[in-house]
């Protein structure tokens, strides 16, 4: 309808003077600012994520010589391993507690966490497991943003880790994607994963978690005041 | 009609059709019904419902959710109120500011479209996910701006 106004409401109205309409001018005021605004936020947005995940994190990453990756400082008198299968739920309220406990362990240099791969669960979790092995080949450090994200992913549920998605976690924390893919889809990692499993089995794991702190077994996730006690109790006075 | 027996506590401002202002407060409406229910979702760490895919949990949990440290869809959710205030204080705000108002919703509306365009853009090409509810808000700020440009050519003289 147009601005002429042949409603019986305007009619009704009666003789109204002038009526106040926006000139075009202004329209394209709004257009210019909305569109400068959108830009800006979009700009800020990927630079803020850029350099999110290019941030170093805060405990000294690494790995061991059996070729796992660890976080926290290698001279901590308290050294944790960790079996783990990326699939499995308690494995990821484990490193959930790991991450609440970092300020005051890991990055104190008291805790150094070792991860081992256990992907015994689906042939996704072997999936997941080589593509985790594939981000430690850009860094220790990238190991360990991946590792974060796939747990946080985890609740998408199996199709969370399909290929397409995990080259996509890949491209989120700014990984070289190329040569991650490449990685992926050769299966370069498979052996690897697999020798990663014979040593847990080798070393009595059978399921996930099982964490070995200074040695000691233990299966199953902790709460967090548990873990800190635990952990309080085999510091050194 | 009753019109001269009884004055209307809101009378219809003049440019303003009735059916498309209708359509746009009922499209404002659902738009804060699924934005709330993301937001909602998001606040409480709530698993989002999603049919038989699982891919709105996947957008949901990306780092792509938040920006600043709000959630998304509470930029939605704000965007929404924001469209449904102005529409009703149009019907109110006496012919002076009509037209003002008419652009502030086009300006909202765009706003809202080009947004969701980024963000659709990131469930096709780097989350490589698409979530139903985020899909579902962009169309009904689509419908909103289409209908706000129709609003704004009419109080564009």
């Amino acid at each position: 309808m147009s601005s002429k106004g042949s409603s019986p409401h305007q009619m009704r109205r009666g003789p109204v003077a002038r009526k106040r309409g926006v000139t075009t001018a202004q329209i394209i005021l709004v257009v210019g600012a909305v569109v400068v605004a959108v830009a800006l936020l979009i700009v800020l947005n990927s630079t803020r994520l850029h350099r999110a995940t290019e941030a170093a994190l805060a405990y000294p990453t690494g790995v061991t010589q059996t070729g796992n990756p660890y976080k926290g400082s290698p001279d901590a008198s308290l050294k944790m391993e960790v079996y783990s299968d990326f699939l499995c739920g308690y494995c990821a309220d484990l490193a959930n507690v790991l991450e609440a406990i970092s300020a005051d362990y890991i990055e104190t240099g008291k805790l150094q966490v070792i991860f081992r791969n256990f992907a015994f669960l689906t042939p996704e979790s072997v999936q997941a497991a080589q593509a985790s092995l594939c981000a430690l080949d850009q860094g220790p450090a990238r190991f360990w943003q991946y590792h974060d994200l796939l747990y946080a992913s985890r609740g998408g549920g199996m199709a969370a880790y399909s290929t397409v998605r995990l080259k996509g976690y890949a491209q989120e924390l700014g990984l070289d994607v190329e040569a991650f893919s490449r990685c992926l889809d050769s299966r370069a990692k498979a052996a690897q994963v697999q020798a990663d499993l014979d040593a847990g089995r080798q070393a009595g794991v059978d399921g996930t978690p099982t964490w070995f702190l200074n040695g000691q077994k233990r299966v199953g996730a902790i709460s967090e005041s548990d873990l800190r006690n635990l952990l309080d109790s085999l510091l050194p006075k | 009609m009753e019109g001269s027996v009884k004055p209307k506590a809101v009378p219809p401002a003049s440019p303003v059709v009735a059916w498309r202002w209708w359509l746009m407060v009922l499209l404002t409406c659902a738009g804060i019904g699924v934005a709330g229910y993301l937001s909602y979702t998001h606040l409480f760490e709530l698993p989002v419902i999603c049919g038989e895919s699982q891919e709105c949990d996947l957008v949901a949990q990306s780092v792509y959710a938040k920006m600043f440290g709000i959630p998304v869809a509470v930029f939605g959710l704000l965007a929404y109120v924001a469209l449904l205030i102005l529409l009703i204080a149009r019907r109110r705000i006496g012919e002076n500011l009509e037209a003002y108002v008419t652009l502030a919703v086009f300006g909202i509306a765009l706003f809202g479209v080009l947004f969701s365009l980024y963000l659709t853009y990131l469930e096709l090409f780097v989350i490589l996910a698409v979530c139903v509810w985020c899909v579902a808000s962009a169309l009904i700020m689509t419908a909103l701006f289409v209908l706000s440009i129709w609003e704004v050519k009419s109080v564009n003289p």
